[in-house]
């Protein structure tokens, strides 16, 4: 693999993390392997995709709880669970509430690097939406309070005519304020600013006309 | 115990129960069977047959053949107690018939009485025996039912603790083959990988040979020794738990304890059932305070061994805790501190709780020092 997705390994037992390790490297990937949950939070972690593969009985905080809590933490990567001693309430549990697998030791190899790598490609399809949202979102910023307010009105799908009507202007400057935000917005046609608006309406930010 | 060996690691959800063969038990009545007992029954049997032949026919000596039935349970089965039955069913008619003095009609009548007295002392004798044979079948079930429970908790806990180093095997063969297939062959990491499955693999059969030892279905072999050694030896076991759950361990061992004499593997699964329940009731309260203590003492002729921990503390019911069946986890079968207590009896010890102040509990045994005082760093 070219690329610096890396796989975090948590697991207590350093026999499993070494082996771990090994493999991932033997098959491409960049590892970093951890003792606890603790040790993986203090961790400088690099910003590339990644996966984190879980033991679901850890010393301190149990991997499934870990897991429920990883998103008020911060931690958007994809989960693999692996463990020693799993049973179905467990691994529904997991898979409920997103992990890409739950597999039980010992394994064979190819189930949990598929895992990892599908665990990567989701990861990277995530981290590309947050950049498309991200740039759609400072160009949503750059819009005047005008700007926005037509954005918002032609999405709802009014006519020119009826934007004037309602804030008030002659049609020509609903055009002129229309044409100037389709430009900012990079928006070829009135489906695709019906799509980038969509994409800015899911993620919670700043969206005030006001 | 293998020196350096990673220790054990228990399920800490779980009762841990030691596959001990049960005593069968047996019903009572099988127990007073004595030979004497048929032949008193023949004699009553003959004396009843005398009288009631040699009194009026009025007289309903007959109706005393029940104790002969009564008694026949003690030694005879089902069918046996049929048999005597039918026998004093016919002697009475055979009584009857060679009464010479005597009403026939009232004498019949009475006759009959007796009749139904002895076959209702029958039928009745035969379904409390049908009872009992019910409870003893019952109780074996239920001896059986333990033995298989433990059997299986014994192996979902050997399957863990194989499963580790298992996976790490796998898992190391699977890189080592994947460094080797590379082009060209990565011999710089291959080699560790190989030498990890090594390492594991060893472990396991590490692993599988104290197990082996622990669940030894031999009969108690009493040798001498110091319970410091057993103590020193018990500990690796559950060493992996205490760390897991960041236990602070003290050990306070008098090495002036003479040896004892007793089966030196169920005192280890004494010593490690108490430990167990320490570590499982560490587990549940605050960690970084959790404290273990164990230490060793001489009080006069015994040998004192005590589990002392800051957990969660016993329930009010220090007097059941030993019973069989009495158990306070969830998943518990409450039977671990009754074999613990069997074990110690059985070396004519004794064990008990007390709770500990402020909080936590501590657990004690002891063992009679024999007479013969030995050397106390010699083994025989």
């Amino acid at each position: 693999m070219s690329d610096d997705s890396t796989v975090f390994i948590v697991d207590d037992e350093i026999a499993i993390r070494e082996a771990l390790d090994s493999l991932f490297r033997s098959a491409g990937m960049r590892a970093i392997s951890f003792g606890s949950v603790l040790e993986f939070l203090a961790s400088e972690r690099p910003d590339v995709p990644a996966c984190l593969v879980l033991d679901v009985r850890l010393p301190g905080i149990n991997g499934l709880d870990f897991f429920d809590q990883m998103n008020e933490l911060g931690i958007q990567m994809p989960v693999v669970f692996i463990t020693a001693h799993g049973d179905v309430p467990m691994s529904v549990r997991a898979m409920r509430a997103g992990a890409i697998n739950f597999i039980i030791k010992p394994f064979p190899d190819h189930v949990l690097l598929d895992a990892v790598q599908a665990a990567f490609a989701r990861d990277r399809l995530r981290r590309a939406s947050l950049v498309a949202a991200d740039s759609l979102k400072r160009r949503f910023e750059s819009l005047t309070m005008r700007e926005r307010q037509i954005l918002w009105l032609v999405v709802a799908g009014q006519l020119n005519k009826q934007i004037a009507a309602h804030l008030g202007l002659s049609e020509i400057t609903v055009k002129v304020h229309r044409a100037q935000m389709m430009r900012k917005m990079q928006a070829t046609s009135l489906i695709d600013l019906v799509r980038k608006a969509d994409i800015l309406s899911r993620n919670p930010a700043d969206l005030t006309v006001h | 115990m293998m020196a350096g060996a990673r220790g054990l690691r228990y399920r800490a959800s779980q009762n841990w129960h030691y596959p001990i063969p049960m005593q069968p038990v047996q019903p009572s009545w099988f127990a007073t069977r004595s030979s004497l007992r048929p032949v008193i029954a023949a004699m009553v049997a003959a004396a009843i047959f005398i009288a009631d032949t040699l009194t009026d026919l009025e007289i309903a000596i007959a109706a005393l053949y029940v104790t002969v039935i009564l008694l026949s349970v003690s030694f005879a089965q089902r069918r046996g107690v049929l048999l005597i039955g039918s026998i004093c069913i016919a002697l009475t008619v055979v009584s009857y018939a060679l009464t010479r003095s005597g009403e026939p009609l009232s004498g019949g009548i009475n006759c009959l009485i007796s009749l139904t007295a002895i076959a209702a002392t029958t039928y009745l004798v035969l379904r409390i025996e049908a009872a009992r044979v019910a409870v003893y079948e019952a109780r074996a079930q239920l001896a059986h039912v333990a033995r298989v429970t433990t059997l299986g908790e014994l192996t979902a806990s050997i399957a863990h603790e194989v499963n580790q180093p298992l996976t790490a095997v796998v898992t190391n063969g699977n890189a080592a083959l994947r460094w080797l297939a590379s082009v060209p062959p990565n011999a710089a990491e291959a080699i560790p990988a190989i030498n990890r499955i090594v390492k594991e693999a060893n472990r396991a059969s590490q692993i599988i040979d104290r197990i082996r030892l622990l669940a030894r279905r031999a009969p108690p072999a009493p040798s001498r020794f110091n319970v410091n050694d057993t103590v020193l030896a018990t500990l690796p076991l559950i060493q992996n738990q205490i760390d897991r759950y960041g236990i602070s361990l003290g050990t306070q061992l008098d090495t002036s304890l003479p040896n004892i004499r007793c089966d030196e593997i169920q005192l280890q699964q004494v010593l490690l059932n108490l430990l167990v329940n320490a570590v499982e009731s560490l587990a549940k309260v605050e960690p970084g305070t959790r404290e273990l203590r164990l230490r060793t003492a001489r009080s006069v002729d015994n040998v004192i061994v005590a589990v002392e921990d800051n957990g969660t503390g016993l329930s009010a019911e220090l007097d059941r805790l030993f019973d069989a069946f009495y158990t306070t986890k969830s998943e518990g079968l409450g039977m671990g501190l009754a074999i613990a207590r069997s074990i110690i009896e059985a070396h004519s010890g004794r064990i008990w709780a007390e709770t500990r102040r402020p909080q936590g509990a501590i657990m004690q045994f002891s063992l009679p020092i024999p007479a013969e005082p030995s050397h106390s760093s010699s083994r025989d």
